[in-house]
Parts: C-alpha cells; structure tokens; sequence
C-alpha cells in the first residue's frame, strides 16, 4: 500500500483518507484530524481573539517535497507501514478540518507516537501559512521553525 | 561593498505576511552575481519596512537554505515568515 500526501481546496473526507491507509499486514490506523478552531490566544499578549474563518497558502511544489521527507522520516523512525497527509488551502470556516495525517502500523503505539511526530514536524517544516479573519482584522500566524535568515 | 559585479537574474517568491508586506508575490528581479541568499533578504528588508524585525526562512529552488548560501543565475528564491500549517 503506498502512502500518500496532497494539498487541496475541496472539503476533506477524513474517513476516506483513513480508509486509504489500511494495509492488511497492520492492525490499526491512527488519524488526526486538524480542524479551524474559533478561538486563538495571541502567544505575546495573551489575548483571547474570535476568529470568522482562516486562509491557507502554501508555496505548494516545496510543501508537497517537505511532506514526502516527512513520510520518509516518520516510516525510517517508526514501526508503521503507511503514512496518508491531506492539508486543505483556501478558505476554512471554523470547525472544517484543515489536515488528515493517518499512519497504519501493526500495532497502535507505533501510530500514535508517529502521527504526533508527523503534525509537530509538519507545522515546523512545511510551508504552509495560517491566516486569521476576525470581525475588525486579520493576522498571518506564525510558527516556530527550522532555520532562519 | 562589491564593485565591478555583473547582474544575474533570479526569481523572487513571496508568501503569507511577506507577500503582504512587499505587496507582490513574484518578482523577477536582477542581483549582484554571488550575492547571498541573507543579503537578498536584507535588501528586501530594507525596501519594505514592514519587514523589519520579521524573523524570515528562505528556499532556494525549494530547498531550505543558510542565510550564507549563495544564489545561482535563475534560481528561484522564496521568503516567507516561520510557517504555520495543521
């Protein structure tokens, strides 16, 4: 069974992209489903903002190469067998799910301590950019990261 | 101070804040030959102030880069802020 990662501006069935990472020699899939949140604390202030819906970009052919390093990684570090990555751009209402990581693995451990690697690594190396519209503003979220300028 | 340089041409892209603060999000602009991807940064940094301060990554043909790797002619360059995907 082969793994896959993709970028799209269509709704994301989370159990289809779970089903596709089913291979018959593991016993369990573990997926993550990401979605917008309403609420976000500003990380200097402290401040608790409402959010009316997020953008994503991506600088899409680098994200799509990271997100391969990623499963290569993740199946080098970890027992699993099979890594499914599914991360929405565009507009996002709040409660939409914005990325699907799944990781099939003959036993559970391995894909829980997988997928959490997976959605770390991701929002620290692929570039993917978070904005958010509130009622009287926006404001490009940013993240930690791998190397700087 | 470089005298002397020959130009090359590279292809900028910008992204999230970047993007917003240069008001453009590709530009093919002409460098000094050997400039380095960190000085590219400072120029841009310089010539947009809402960039000052910014903490920003660079790529060079999709790749992540030091600030001290040098840029080729045609290379295609990205800027952006520290990224925040999931």
């Amino acid at each position: 069974m082969s793994d896959f990662y993709e970028l799209t501006t269509d709704v994301i069935d989370i159990v289809s992209v779970a089903r596709r990472v089913v291979p018959p020699e593991c016993g369990a899939t573990v997926t993550l489903d990401g979605y917008a949140r309403r609420f976000t604390t500003d990380k200097a202030t402290g401040e608790v903002r409402e959010t009316e819906y997020l953008v994503y970009e991506a600088y899409e052919p680098m994200a799509l190469k990271e997100m391969a390093k990623l499963v290569e990684r993740a199946k080098v570090e970890f027992e699993i067998s099979a890594v499914g990555i599914v991360h929405r751009l565009g507009r996002l209402e709040i409660g939409e799910t914005s990325v699907v990581i799944s990781v099939a693995a003959p036993h559970r451990k391995a894909a829980f301590t997988a997928c959490e690697w997976l959605i770390k690594e991701l929002k620290r190396t692929v570039p993917i950019w978070k904005k958010e519209v509130y009622a009287d503003g926006e404001a490009w979220s940013e993240g930690d990261s791998v190397a700087s300028a | 101070m470089r005298l002397l340089s020959t130009l090359m041409r590279i292809n900028l892209l910008m992204f999230g804040a970047v993007a917003d603060a240069a008001g453009t999000r590709e530009a093919e602009v002409e460098v000094a030959e050997g400039l380095t991807a960190g000085e590219l940064v400072e120029s841009l940094k310089a010539k947009h102030p809402g960039l000052a301060g910014q903490k920003l990554l660079i790529a060079v043909d999709q790749e992540y880069v030091a600030a001290s790797t040098p840029l080729e002619p045609g290379c295609e360059v990205a800027i952006f802020t520290p990224v925040s995907g999931g």
